[in-house]
């Protein structure tokens, strides 16, 4: 087992599979809780508070979602942790990325946060870092694609998804009343349908509703 | 003496030459060669420790292997790491303790007597409760984690802050505060969920996995 020490932690990048480490020299947003460790001098606040709502006005645009993040500032190195989920970050460069509200860890302070259209979801927009945990390794998916609505961690580039409602195998009377009692039905009927030039982000596990604090996959 | 080999993230490989080895009970995996099971209550301690662990919420469940061969230890799926005691203690809960050899000697440690009210609060915060399980010597143990277990180097010059509920244990001289953001903010339901961290300062290593205990 490797013994880290503040000079041979990894800089913005990966410790483990589940662990994360955020160099952090100005603020950043990060979910509550999930520090797991860190060296330095560092503070957490409770956003829409004090001084911070400067900062919040511009970044942080997304209301419901304001108890279920903080701010760190100071100087250190932060790990980040989330109930064993692996861990990744994604580089935004001008661009857009839309995220499962529940599996966003943290992001960089340029970086404005909104809700999605899409409940349950933020989007995420500008230039900087993004955190995220995910149930097994994240894996992109070229569009057009449909997925289940459990796997989907995000989508960026494109355009806001849809439902899909398969169910051209429900014919007849039979089947009909097979699908009314739950019988014939497969479970994956209501799928997120992506469509235009983009990429989608999965999860190799459906349990995206496992995080226990949440309460956010409505 | 018993040498301890990481096969894999979950599982441990300890070899026996005609010695014995204190095992987290239903963590063996598999055996090669000639060796015998049987429960161990005293595991490296005495009877007043056995008595100590009885009463104080650290009591384990071992099991003794005996014997010449090789042994697999895992558990649950969790990852195993071993971690290398060289004349110190170190401070695990019993629960997160894999296996371990008679080169080290157990007890029961009152947090109290460590760093005084400081670590009662300790042990009330990380659900530890008010004891935990040391190990004294030098050798090697086996110990679980949910996800790698991360080892942090702490010095005079830089100490450590950790989530309480990440905390698995920690060796060398190390003493131990709580730290809190506590302020009116927290009252008001705007803490920032962060409010309680454990700073150790001293000279050793503190052990944290990348998931929060649901205490």
């Amino acid at each position: 087992m490797t013994i880290y020490n503040p000079g041979n932690l990894p800089k913005n990048d990966n410790l483990n599979r589940f662990a994360f480490v955020v160099d952090v020299e100005e603020e950043i947003f990060i979910r509550k809780g999930k520090m797991i460790a860190f060296y330095g001098q560092l503070q957490f606040q409770a956003i829409g508070s004090s001084m911070l709502d400067i900062l919040i006005k511009q970044t942080f645009n997304a209301p419901l979602y304001i108890n279920h993040f903080v701010v760190a500032k100071g100087q250190g190195q932060l790990i980040l942790g989330d109930n064993g989920n692996d861990i990744a970050s994604y580089d935004l460069d001008d661009a857009n990325m839309t995220i499962k509200a529940s599996h966003l860890l943290g992001f960089t302070r340029k970086v404005v946060c909104q809700e999605s259209t899409m409940p349950g979801y933020l989007t995420m927009i500008g230039t900087g870092k993004i955190f995220a945990s995910s149930n097994g390794p994240v894996h992109f998916l070229d569009l057009p694609c449909r997925v289940d609505p459990n796997s989907v961690l995000g989508w960026a580039d494109c355009p806001s998804p849809s439902y899909r409602y398969d169910y051209s195998h429900v014919a007849g009377l039979m089947s009909m009343a097979g699908a009314v009692t739950g019988i014939t039905l497969s479970g994956e009927e209501k799928q997120i349908d992506f469509s235009g030039q983009g990429t989608v982000l999965i999860q190799s596990s459906e349990f995206g509703e496992l995080l226990p604090d949440s309460g956010l996959n409505r | 003496m018993p040498s301890y080999n990481q096969i894999n993230e979950k599982l441990v490989e300890v070899t026996l030459n005609n010695e014995e080895v204190f095992a987290k009970r239903g963590a063996m995996i598999s055996y090669q060669g000639k060796v015998d099971f049987a429960r161990s209550f005293l595991g490296s301690g005495d009877v007043q420790d056995l008595a100590m662990r009885a009463v104080t919420n650290e009591a384990y469940t071992l099991m003794v292997a005996k014997g010449t061969g090789k042994v697999y230890y895992g558990y649950n799926g969790l990852f195993a790491s071993i971690i290398k005691v060289s004349n110190e203690i170190v401070y695990v809960e019993s629960k997160t303790l894999l296996a371990y050899d008679s080169r080290l000697r157990t007890g029961t440690m009152f947090l109290g007597n460590q760093g005084g009210v400081q670590g009662i609060l300790r042990g009330a915060v990380t659900g530890q409760g008010l004891f935990t399980t040391t190990l004294q010597g030098t050798g090697e143990i086996a110990i679980l984690s949910d996800g790698n277990a991360i080892g942090l180097t702490v010095t005079q010059e830089q100490p450590v802050f950790v989530d309480p509920n990440a905390y698995i244990g920690h060796k060398g001289s190390l003493t131990s505060s709580i730290v809190t953001d506590l302020n009116w903010k927290t009252f008001v339901g705007q803490a920032s969920g962060e409010s309680y961290q454990v700073k150790f300062m001293g000279q050793g290593t503190v052990y944290i996995q990348a998931s929060e205990r649901q205490s």
